[in-house]
């Protein structure tokens, strides 16, 4: 630090955080400028809406900083925002999966085609333009495989490949145990190469 | 590790791989295997895909609405109970310290009464200086700014000032108009404006 103002960079995420808790507004802008990107892109992978990842990403910096007496310096900072803003991503998925319930077709229709066609998708929507452009900016095949994955090995290979995080940081943020985020990456991987050699076909 | 006979690379041993750290039996296994090679060339170009993905970013002001919600805490503010507790039980070593202090505090407290209760006439004896102590510090320092305000110059215009009651009349008189158009002046300046000014809504 130089002339009372700190050198951010030369400073740990540890130490940023307690020159917020000291309540300077520069020491919160530099924890959201270290993190708004990898956690932006964590909940936008998961949700794959730009404008709903941003109220996530919204929601859980307001939510860390907010409790930053309650972060424990002993864990790191990166695990702390990305486990919020997972459990964001994860709590948002889990609710659309209830909205988007299929109900029961009619009880007058007698094939599959026409329960399925009488079937009321509670929340389902159409594509709207944004929709295109939003799938055009996740285009490319790995982004379509990504989006098919299930939400706990969306995160896991998210972070671990995309992110760049180890497997210990990774069991931590999910709260899952050492070997169970090995497999869900493993099965994320080679149902990622599934697909993607499906594509290629 | 060695490596057991006729068995292929397991999903740990791809990922040493893919971080470099092969063991070398494994290695050499993987150069004559061609299973195992494809398995992980194909699990590289997974990983190579993943790391290549595009960066994305919130749009513009994403800290400015983020900080428009945060609270952000008084320096100044006494710390709340909770906040404390957390803080206090956050590790052995601030546990063992607080505890320390605690025990020093209440041991010396504890011995302070013990010996108030045990010597009463020490006590009364030590309070009895201190007071006698105290009226003399109290007095010389009277006596001291007393003989400092005589000598002074103006000394001698005060005193024939009080005890003519003509001129003390319109001294006071004097010295009270001036109290009342400062306190005037000062109820101007403290009030609200009264019409919006141009510059107060930046």
């Amino acid at each position: 630090m130089a002339s009372g103002r700190p050198e951010w960079g030369s400073l740990t995420d540890q130490e940023v955080v307690l020159l917020a808790r000291s309540g300077q507004d520069a020491a919160y802008r530099e924890l959201i400028r270290r993190y708004e990107r990898p956690v932006f892109a964590l909940l936008f992978r998961m949700v794959r809406d730009r404008e709903l990842a941003e109220d996530l990403a919204q929601e859980t910096f307001v939510k860390a900083l907010n409790a930053i007496d309650s972060y424990r310096p002993e864990f790191k900072f990166s695990s702390w925002i990305f486990k919020i803003g997972n459990n964001a991503a994860i709590d948002h998925l889990r609710r659309r999966e209830l909205d988007t319930l299929s109900l029961d077709g009619s009880p007058h229709a007698e094939t599959p085609e026409a329960m399925q066609a009488t079937a009321l998708q509670i929340g389902a929507r159409q594509e709207s333009p944004l929709d295109t452009v939003e799938a055009k900016e996740l285009g490319g095949a790995i982004e379509a495989a990504i989006g098919a994955l299930r939400p706990e090995y969306r995160s896991c290979i998210l972070l671990r490949h995309v992110e760049g995080r180890p497997y210990e940081e990774i069991a931590e943020i999910l709260n899952l145990p050492l070997g169970t985020v090995k497999t869900y990456i493993h099965r994320a991987r080679n149902e990622l190469r599934d697909a993607l050699a499906h594509l290629k076909e | 590790m060695t490596r057991p006979s006729g068995t292929h690379l397991s999903a740990d041993e791809i990922d040493s791989w893919l971080a470099g750290n092969l063991a070398s039996e494994w290695q050499q296994h993987l150069d004559h295997c061609q299973e195992c090679l494809e398995r992980a060339r194909a699990e590289r170009e997974i990983v190579d895909q993943l790391a290549g993905l595009q960066l994305m970013s919130p749009t513009t002001g994403f800290a400015d609405r983020v900080m428009a919600a945060v609270t952000l805490p008084d320096p100044f503010a006494i710390r709340s109970i909770q906040a404390t507790r957390r803080r206090l039980f956050a590790s052995r070593k601030s546990l063992a310290v607080a505890a320390s202090l605690s025990l020093i505090l209440l041991g010396s407290m504890a011995g302070s009464i013990v010996w108030s209760l045990t010597h009463p006439q020490t006590l009364a004896s030590i309070g009895h200086y201190l007071v006698l102590q105290g009226e003399q510090i109290a007095w010389l320092s009277l006596r001291g700014v007393a003989s400092n305000l005589m000598e002074q110059p103006w000394y001698s215009g005060l005193q024939s000032l009080i005890s003519n009651p003509g001129r003390l009349a319109v001294g006071s008189a004097v010295v009270s108009s001036v109290y009342l158009v400062g306190i005037l002046a000062l109820r101007r300046l403290l009030a609200l404006p009264t019409q919006q000014v141009a510059h107060a809504g930046i």
